[in-house]
């Protein structure tokens, strides 16, 4: 019969192996329910007989079993531990190969490997999630090569929901349980066969392919009936009017310590996500060190390395990790990719072992009266502080013209010691587009059988740049050990640098400690050319010891230029210091200028710019005019792995630099 | 980064203390691995593979075995003055091992029982960790160890950079593996969320609950998952168990181990 697209169709259960043979003979493998170790995962089927006919899924939190339900149904169970995100999103994908011979690197990507796929029995929870992760690695910021090709080979056979768990709450989360786009054919398994219609064209020329006949009305009328009938039993359980706003307001919630009485931190609830996409890369070398493929393995924002930098943890604690992830599916991933990151799939409820059940948390941690509006003369039960100004928006650079996110090589040509354990490289035979870095830019460095390392680029020039490197770990250190001649692979430029539009004519205020000096060295040099005879530069620079000071010599032509105040202090001096001793704030503690119309700049330790910050602020500088670089973990660079997050931005993608009124509360909120 | 100067003599020995002897042995089954390497490095120190003995100083020295005898506490301090960098493998080296059940007992009275002649005997009362007694540069955990791991520690040693050995707990390694959790879909009692991942959770791949042998991660929530199983009807003498086994020892087990024998 002649379909056409929207029309519903009837196939009878006895005709169901013709979808098999459909999809096979389109050349697909089937991916879809079938039994093992006791749940129904998603895996490679080969006919119906592999489908799980009869059996049902009982399940609550921390609790799964199968059960027998309506004997002749293949569809009969809710949703198991496995999401299709395994196939689309694998669990170890290889990402790219890394040669050094002699002097000589060479970095290429490995091709994604795409195969031609068939789902069966997605959920409409499970398209909603394909929809999440499709905005998060294919249509964001930069496009994750492996996933867009493995997604452009998928063939989706979605099923309506004619059950439902007592974990379920798509209803809530608006994506379930009617399927109602982003397949190609749907499924409404009924009491002797299949309502069957399409959603696509490549879904209607395979429906042309199948023995169906035109859809009775009461088979239809059959079909709503039990869809709707899920909806019914699962209610609406999770109130998310406001929920993104309450949830921010409760950082400091004791809820937090709380659940993290009860989490094991053992990564669960996040692996079995379906929309969750943070990974970690790992090197897997030769024993030389000089080959070696970078891996893609899934990781988790629970594990104890995932925001580790050399100098500790900005996440230590279990509450950290946990309130990282409650505010990040039902919060922060509203500002950066435009939807909840939840699906109410209910399987981070289910696979908790303890049964740590996520819509608890939220009634628990963030009710709906805690931002309720204040009624004059009413009394609100529990107030809280809404944030005092929502943070400021962000606009994110631009892929391709002011942000690369492909290797290219460059020559080490000069090596300077700065510091006992810091140098810098100059780098030449650049890709153009990293002549073109913007003050506050960076790059990450790869070498063969080590870790990515983002470094910022400490000096700009006509025909190379600079990377000042602090060998803090052996990553570093290798960079910190390359001789003139040695060839590095670099992606970049990488990220957001310092507004220098923002700069128009105001005084200017630059902070430094320590090796925070690296990233606003460029920026110096492109406020002193762009100088002008009413402007006046205010630099005040910090360093454990004198002999820890960077650039000495650049420092010391900065406060010889007109229009430069210059100070300079460090925490601890030598018999030969006269210079001044203590924290850099005390530089400008009493000083005598007003900062209502400057614009500051500020890099160093987390610590040291809080306390900058708000110095500045007393001074009068506006938080709209005081711009700092952060530091988190980054692995990609690009705003995919998701180690980097702080709040709602990625520091990689979104940053480093922000100004204290883009960052609001999340800047100086310990465990963010 | 020296990269002609890794191919000087990379002196590697092996040691071992009180063990079975089978974490070394990862080392020989290594197989095409253990070629390659023994083209960067010399073995100089394998009791169980080579004849020739030289002794130290070690580049890197791999200990297996815990501290179990007088003796062995002397010989673990001389042995790290001659390591640049002193690897602990296994179970045994890293916690104690499954003989540091003794701990809990009376240690006296048991070498009475098993030895007619308890007076030769030279035992501590304590089986304890290398790390007890000397610093230790890199562990590897597991009873026994995982070959990926230790061609990872030695390529990382060689190649001078840090090495990858995993901090999760073992349910990140069962998800990546497409195992489904024993503890929700059986009620088995797993220690697979506060034990270090590594072994590529073969045991729960197999139906088996996790029983700890890698030992706990770093910020194990023992108390949590122990309430979780005694919820489901598991008594403190059952509970006291699943904790004492290969790792028993590590603090976090300690606190809730209980070996069989002393459940009055």
């Amino acid at each position: 019969m002649d379909v056409i697209l929207g029309t519903p169709a009837y196939l009878p259960r006895t005709r169901l192996p013709y979808l098999f043979t459909a999809l096979q003979a389109a050349g697909r493998r089937i991916i879809g329910p079938t039994i093992s170790d006791g749940a129904i995962i998603y895996d490679e089927i080969r006919g119906v007989e592999d489908l799980p006919r009869g059996w049902a899924d009982q399940q609550s939190a921390g609790h799964y079993r199968l059960v027998p339900g309506n004997a002749d149904r293949y569809f009969g169970y809710v949703v198991g531990p496995t999401s299709f995100k395994r196939f689309t999103f694998p669990p170890t994908v290889p990402l790219w190969r890394a040669r050094r011979e002699g002097s000589e690197v060479t970095t290429e990507a490995i091709e994604p490997e795409a195969p031609a796929l068939a789902f069966l029995g997605v959920r409409g929870c499970e398209l909603a999630a394909i929809g999440v992760q499709d905005r998060v690695l294919r249509d964001g910021f930069v496009a994750d090569p492996d996933y867009a090709a493995r997604r452009a080979a998928i063939f989706i056979v979605a099923v309506q929901c004619t059950v439902s768990a007592s974990t379920c709450f798509c209803t809530s989360m608006g994506t379930g349980p009617e399927v109602t786009t982003g397949y190609d054919i749907a499924l409404t398994e009924l009491n002797d066969g299949y309502l069957v219609e399409a959603g696509s064209e490549a879904g209607r020329r395979l429906m042309d392919t199948l023995p169906l006949t035109p859809a009775e009305s009461v088979q239809q009328d059959e079909a709503k009936e039990s869809v709707a009938a899920v909806r019914r039993t699962i209610g609406d359980p999770v109130a998310v009017e406001g929920l993104p706003a309450r949830l921010l307001a409760r950082l400091d919630d004791a809820g937090w310590a709380a659940v993290a009485e009860r989490c094991l931190g053992c990564t669960n609830c996040t692996l079995v996500c379906p929309t969750c996409f943070c990974t970690s890369v790992g090197q897997v070398s030769d024993l030389d060190g000089t080959d070696s493929i970078a891996e893609r393995t899934w990781d988790s924002c629970f594990s104890p390395t995932f925001a580790r930098v050399a100098g500790g943890d900005f996440r230590p604690r279990l509450q950290d990790r946990y309130r990282q992830w409650l505010t990040h599916k039902f919060s922060t991933w509203v500002d950066q990719f435009g939807s909840f990151g939840c699906v109410g799939c209910g399987r981070c409820v289910t696979w908790c072992p303890v049964g740590i059940d996520v819509r608890e948390e939220l009634a628990r941690i963030a009710p709906v009266e805690t931002v309720a509006p204040v009624v004059a003369g009413e009394t609100i039960q529990r107030p809280v502080a809404v944030p005092a100004a929502p943070p400021a928006p962000i606009a994110l650079p631009v892929v391709g013209s002011t942000v690369s996110a492909d290797f290219s090589r460059a020559t080490v040509t000069r090596i300077k010691p700065e510091t006992v354990d810091t140098y810098t490289l100059h780098l030449t035979d650049l890709d153009p587009r990293l002549l073109a870095t913007q003050p506050g830019q960076f790059v990450m460095v790869e070498q063969p059988a080590f870790p990515p390392v983002p470094i910022s680029v400490s000096r700009i020039g006509p025909s190379g740049i600079e990377l000042t490197v602090r060998a803090a770990g052996p990553a570093t250190k290798a960079i910190t050990m390359l001789a003139p001649g040695d060839q590095v692979s670099l992606r970049g430029p990488l990220g957001r640098g310092w507004p220098l539009a923002e700069l128009d004519g105001r005084d200017v205020i630059l902070v430094a400690g320590g090796l925070g000096l690296a990233p606003l060295r460029p920026l110096v040099e492109a406020v002193l050319a762009r100088l002008v005879p009413s402007q006046k530069v205010r630099l005040y620079l910090g360093a454990r010891t004198p002999a820890d000071r960077l650039f000495v010599a650049d420092a010391a032509a900065w406060a010889r230029t007109a229009g430069v105040d210059f100070e300079e202090t460090v925490d601890r001096a030598g018999s030969d210091w006269t210079g001044r001793v203590g924290i850099v704030t005390h530089l400008f503690d009493e000083a005598e200028w007003d900062g209502r119309d400057a614009i500051a700049f500020v890099c160093g330790p987390e610590r040291m710019m809080q306390a900058v910050a708000a110095t500045l602020t007393r001074r009068g500088v506006t938080p709209e005019h005081t711009w700092l670089t952060m530091e988190r973990h980054m692995e990609c660079g690009i705003g995919l792995c998701g180690h980097c997050q702080l709040g709602r931005v990625f520091v990689c993608r979104d940053g480093p630099v922000f100004s204290v009124a883009e960052l609001g509360d999340a800047f100086g909120q310990e465990g963010l | 980064m020296g990269r002609e100067s890794r191919r000087a003599d990379v002196r590697v020995g092996v040691a071992r203390f009180t063990s079975c002897g089978g974490c070394q042995l990862t080392l020989v089954g290594l197989h095409d691995a253990l070629l390659a390497l023994f083209e960067r490095v010399s073995i100089v120190e394998f009791a169980e593979v080579l004849s020739p003995r030289s002794g130290g100083p070690y580049d890197v020295l791999l200990v297996e075995g815990s501290v179990a005898t007088p003796d062995q506490a002397r010989r673990i301090v001389e042995l790290r003055r001659q390591a640049r960098a002193l690897v602990v493998i296994g179970a045994c080296a890293t916690t104690g091992g499954i003989q540091a059940l003794r701990n809990w007992a009376d240690g006296d009275a048991w070498r009475a029982a098993v030895y007619p002649n308890p007076e030769f005997v030279a035992a501590l009362p304590t089986s304890t960790p290398i790390a007890d007694h000397v610093h230790v540069d890199a562990e590897l955990r597991g009873c026994p160890i995982d070959p990926g791991q230790l061609k990872e520690v030695l390529t990382a040693v060689l190649v001078g950079r840090r090495p990858q050995l995993a901090e999760t707990a073992v349910c990140a390694e069962c998800k990546r593996r497409g195992t489904p959790c024993l503890l929700v879909d059986r009620g088995l009692p797993c220690l697979g969320p506060v034990t270090q991942a590594g072994c590529g959770a073969i045991c729960p791949a197999f139906g088996r609950a996790c029983y700890g042998c890698f030992g706990p991660v770093a910020t194990p929530n023992v108390a949590a998952l122990r309430a979780q199983l005694a919820g489901q009807g598991r008594s403190d003498e059952e509970l006291g168990r699943l904790f004492a086994g290969f790792t028993a020892n590590a603090p976090a087990f300690r606190a809730v181990a209980q070996p069989p024998e002393h459940n009055e």
